[in-house]
């Protein structure tokens, strides 16, 4: 800061960026999140929770669109 | 280096020099004053020194903290276009880690950052830019020209519905007008629309390096483009209205190009990425910066000087001379060489230290907290002031010289941009051509913005049914992972919605070593530079004529505002202006100006 005179800072810089005990992300989203594949389409299920299965695509030659 | 040729100095009077100051301009943060002297005698500026009071730090703080979050805290560096710093933010993040979002985010993210141009755009133009020619402030500032304009037919009447250009200005009339009053209506349907794509407005939740979080599902777009529909009635009202109130000016006020005129220096980094193109790679830069659906490029006197990425990264030069910081050339580099081999000039963004050293405002001396960005020029040997032209001017200039975008709504031409707009609810197909102009002044950054604002809407139908064809198609990935490195730099080029945005970072230790955000106003309110060139601002007011009427007791300085406002310094809400010996008048402009309809003084 210069010639500034500044006091203690009260916080780590980089405090907020982990809480523990909250997984760091960096592994990415595949395996533990619901209704997402492996090569990038999604199904309902990622939009909801409630009986998502009801919610595909009705016959296979339609894209799976998830629900808005 | 000034701006224009000098008037001729023949027949003129006795100097009778007023300072005149106007401090707070207030932009939507911190504070901008603009120091003149204005000689009566002679009806000119003869001098001008803009200056900042307020300092921001982000370079600072940032240093040490994880660079995953540098998007969310630099969208906090503007009230208006914060997302615009997360997108910029993204891009430099994504080269420092290597990753490419899928196209579909790349799709979500260009419909946001089109929504926020026409929003930001309007509720400026309409809202605040138009305060300074309606009929309220024509009448307190020209009152012959309001009488001109009484008696003057719009050329576009058929279109925008006002048979006069009168009729026009009334319409601008704040909180009365209806101009006025239907632009806030559009600027929170756009709003809706941005929030659509980023979550909200105006720090974007949805926006991350490598990807969006916003949930593609086909209703996203198709609301989306439903408000796109509803206002396109009011964007092709007004490119006409813009046309027609400032063709008026010239002709009603001889002379009146020379207003805010200064030499053709235009900076414009590009906007909008193609997914096709862009890969995020330094190494490919020239390759996707030129695929942008907004071309960057510089401009110099009409020719365009470079439009590659790479140059224009290199070329950057923060110059320090009249601002409150202390020199960082003894201090370390960061990056000596960038990932092709170049060399990385001390002064560049990615090798500079924030110093700050608080003094006294001394005009002769150091007098901003605005450092002065220049754009090295290696053909001429010189710091060049670029200025962004308030954004749209840039752009519009720099898209149409270098003739590369073809779309279907748009056509670049060389010489010109063609945007065409399809059948909206009442007015037909129509089809709009920005000519490339004569001058770089204040009126001419004023009409491109409406341009501006038909070309984004252009823009945003392309990017809204190109992402409902993937939608429909299953592709609805909109996310990638990445790994975050323990070295890497990287460099964002974007257009913020007043003009040229880059962030450069820099990390080690998995941390920030280095971060600096350069939005536009550091280069269009930059102070005189080590060399002594003067800022965009102060070049572009100093040496203007004055065409207000009214004399240094009730002078409102009309022409100088509306000259530091072509240049969108953001929301401007009140000016506090004093006169010689402390004789104070405080006037609010905007938005406060329109309840005293038009007898100007009272509020406070």
């Amino acid at each position: 800061m210069g010639r500034i005179r500044v006091g203690q800072p009260q916080v780590e810089p980089d405090t907020p960026t982990h809480v523990r005990g909250i997984r760091q992300g960096n592994e990415g989203p595949g395996g533990c999140q619901p209704g997402h594949h492996e090569d990038g389409t999604a199904d309902a299920r990622r939009s909801t929770g409630i009986q998502g299965k009801k919610h595909n695509a009705i016959m296979k030659i339609m894209p799976n669109i998830s629900p808005g | 280096m000034t701006a224009t040729a000098d008037r001729a100095t023949a027949g003129r009077k006795t100097p009778q020099v007023v300072d005149m100051s106007w401090d707070p301009i207030t932009r939507i943060i911190g504070n901008l004053g603009i120091y003149t002297k204005i000689d009566f005698a002679n009806r000119e500026v003869t001098e001008c020194r803009s200056t900042s009071s307020l300092f921001r730090g982000y370079s600072v703080f940032m240093r040490g903290k994880d660079p995953r979050d540098a998007g969310f805290i630099t969208s906090r560096i503007c009230g208006i276009c914060g997302d615009n710093h997360t997108t910029c933010s993204n891009y430099a993040q994504q080269m420092a880690y290597g990753v490419k979002p899928p196209p579909l985010a790349e799709h979500i993210t260009n419909l946001g950052e089109a929504a926020e141009y026409l929003f930001d755009h309007t509720i400026f133009q309409d809202n605040l830019v138009f305060v300074d020619f309606c009929e309220a402030m024509v009448k307190a500032t020209n009152p012959g020209v309001l009488a001109k304009a009484e008696r003057t037919e719009a050329p576009h009447a058929h279109v925008h519905g006002y048979r006069t250009i009168a009729d026009l200005m009334r319409a601008f009339n704040p909180f009365e007008g209806a101009v006025y009053k239907e632009a806030l209506q559009v600027s929170r349907i756009t709003r809706e629309m941005f929030c659509l794509m980023e979550g909200r407005h105006v720090h974007p939740s949805t926006l991350y390096p490598g990807g969006v979080g916003t949930m593609p599902s086909p209703t996203t777009f198709t609301d989306y483009l439903s408000r796109l529909m509803r206002t396109l009635d009011f964007v092709k009202k007004s490119v006409c209205m813009n046309d027609d109130v400032f063709d008026f000016f010239y002709e009603a006020l001889p002379g009146y190009e020379e207003v805010g005129r200064r030499r053709i220096m235009l900076g414009c980094w590009g906007a909008w990425q193609d997914h096709q193109a862009c890969d995020y790679r330094y190494e490919n830069m020239n390759a996707w910066g030129k695929k942008m659906f907004v071309t960057p490029g510089i401009i110099v006197d009409g020719e365009l000087v470079t439009n590659n990425l790479v140059d224009i990264n290199l070329g950057m030069r923060i110059l320090l001379g009249s601002s409150y910081y202390e020199d960082w050339v003894n201090e370390e580099p960061f990056v000596t060489r960038d990932p092709l081999g170049n060399p990385v000039d001390m002064r560049h963004p990615w090798n500079q230290t924030t110093v700050p050293a608080p003094q006294k405002r001394d005009f002769e001396g150091n007098y901003s907290w605005v450092m002065s960005p220049r754009w090295y020029d290696s053909a001429s040997g010189q710091h060049l002031p670029l200025d962004t032209g308030g954004g749209p001017l840039a752009r519009l200039w720099s898209t149409a010289l270098n003739g590369l975008v073809e779309t279907p709504y748009i056509k670049a031409t060389g010489r010109s941009v063609r945007i065409s707009l399809p059948k909206s609810e009442k007015l037909p197909e129509m089809t709009f051509e920005w000519e490339i102009p004569k001058w770089s002044n204040t009126l001419e950054r004023d009409r491109a913005r409406p341009y501006f604002v038909a070309y984004s809407a252009a823009m945003a139908l392309q990017f809204a049914e190109q992402a409902m064809d993937l939608v429909r198609a299953g592709d609805t990935k909109i996310f990638n992972d990445y790994e975050l490195p323990e070295e890497g730099i990287g460099c964002g080029f974007h257009e913020a919605v007043r003009g040229v945005l880059s962030h450069h970072l820099v990390i080690k230790d998995k941390k920030i070593a280095n971060y600096h955000p350069y939005p536009p106003t550091p280069w269009n309110a930059s102070p005189r530079d080590i060399y002594g060139n003067p800022g965009p601002y102060e070049d572009a007011v100093q040496g203007q004529p004055v065409f207000e009427e009214n004399g240094p007791d009730d002078f409102k300085g009309i022409d100088i505002m509306r000259t530091v406002r072509s240049f969108d310094p953001c929301l401007p809400c009140g000016v506090h202006m004093y006169l010689g010996k402390g004789k104070e008048l405080q006037q609010t402009h905007s938005p406060m100006f329109g309840a005293g309809n038009g007898t100007g003084a009272g509020h406070g």
